[in-house]
């Protein structure tokens, strides 16, 4: 009886850890693809960089200034405008709906990008 | 220069030119063409306070006093603030000097005795405020690298 009980359990714990090594690669496409949700910009030497991008419907693009001067990102269309950004300080924006977005620093208006919603 | 706003290079060669026209104006006085003198200076009192009005206070709206004074420790906070604390200074005490000697609106309480004194001393102010003014532009508008 004591066999049937160990041989039992080994089979249990193999189970628990198939299940585990399979959920494994299931968390983990689950955490890549929330990454691949958000895109960085960065605002260096009066430049955005990528000064063009193009993403998917649900991105959410994440402007950091790597300069030491502040700056600031505001849509042409007005559909999105952050606050004056200091060093190392970001503005995020979720775009939901596909579409051409323009964007400029409005202290440096010929600081220029772009993002292609598709 | 690619990065700088045509305003903010309009204004700072205005200011620039004002601010040797103000030297060319105290140079009339020593000429004892005090007219001419009276003309130059208050037509660049009248025009600083359009460029004031119209040019910087509203950057200086948007950009700088929503971060004060948490952020006076970053440079370009300080020297915008300082810029615009002395500016103003010497704008006022352009305009009290053109009122006072231009005009006879003022009381004569408060109108001017020693008018050398008040006219160099805004003029050192105004030169003040133009070379903070030059460092402001230089730290906000040019790429360092």
């Amino acid at each position: 009886m004591k066999r049937i009980v160990s041989i039992g359990a080994v089979l249990v714990a193999c189970l628990v850890g198939l299940v585990g090594l399979g959920a494994e690669p299931g968390a983990i496409t689950a955490s890549s693809e929330a990454k691949r949700d958000t895109v960085d910009v960065k605002i260096d030497n009066f430049t955005f960089g990528p000064q063009e991008l193009s993403v998917p419907v649900g991105t959410t693009v994440t402007w950091t200034n790597r300069d030491d001067i502040p700056h600031t990102v505001v849509s042409t269309d007005k559909v999105f405008k952050s606050k004056v950004l200091d060093t190392d300080e970001t503005f995020s924006f979720t775009f939901d709906k596909a579409g051409t977005y323009p964007y400029f620093c409005s202290i440096h208006p010929k600081m220029t990008g772009k993002v292609v919603v598709q | 220069m690619d990065t700088v706003p045509l305003h903010a290079v309009l204004t700072l060669i205005l200011e620039l030119v004002m601010g040797v026209g103000l030297l060319v104006g105290g140079l009339l006085a020593r000429l004892r063409r005090f007219r001419l003198h009276a003309w130059c200076q208050s037509v660049i009192v009248l025009v600083n306070l359009f460029a004031i009005v119209f040019s910087m206070m509203p950057a200086f709206r948007l950009q700088v006093i929503p971060m004060v004074p948490q952020k006076l420790g970053k440079s370009y906070y300080a020297l915008a603030t300082a810029h615009a604390v002395l500016g103003a200074v010497a704008e006022v005490a352009g305009l009290y000097i053109l009122l006072a000697a231009g005009t006879s609106v003022l009381p004569k309480t408060v109108r001017i005795t020693r008018y050398k004194l008040w006219m160099r001393t805004v003029l050192a102010l105004w030169w003040g405020a133009l070379l903070l003014g030059v460092a402001t532009y230089g730290r906000w508008y040019l790429p360092r690298r």
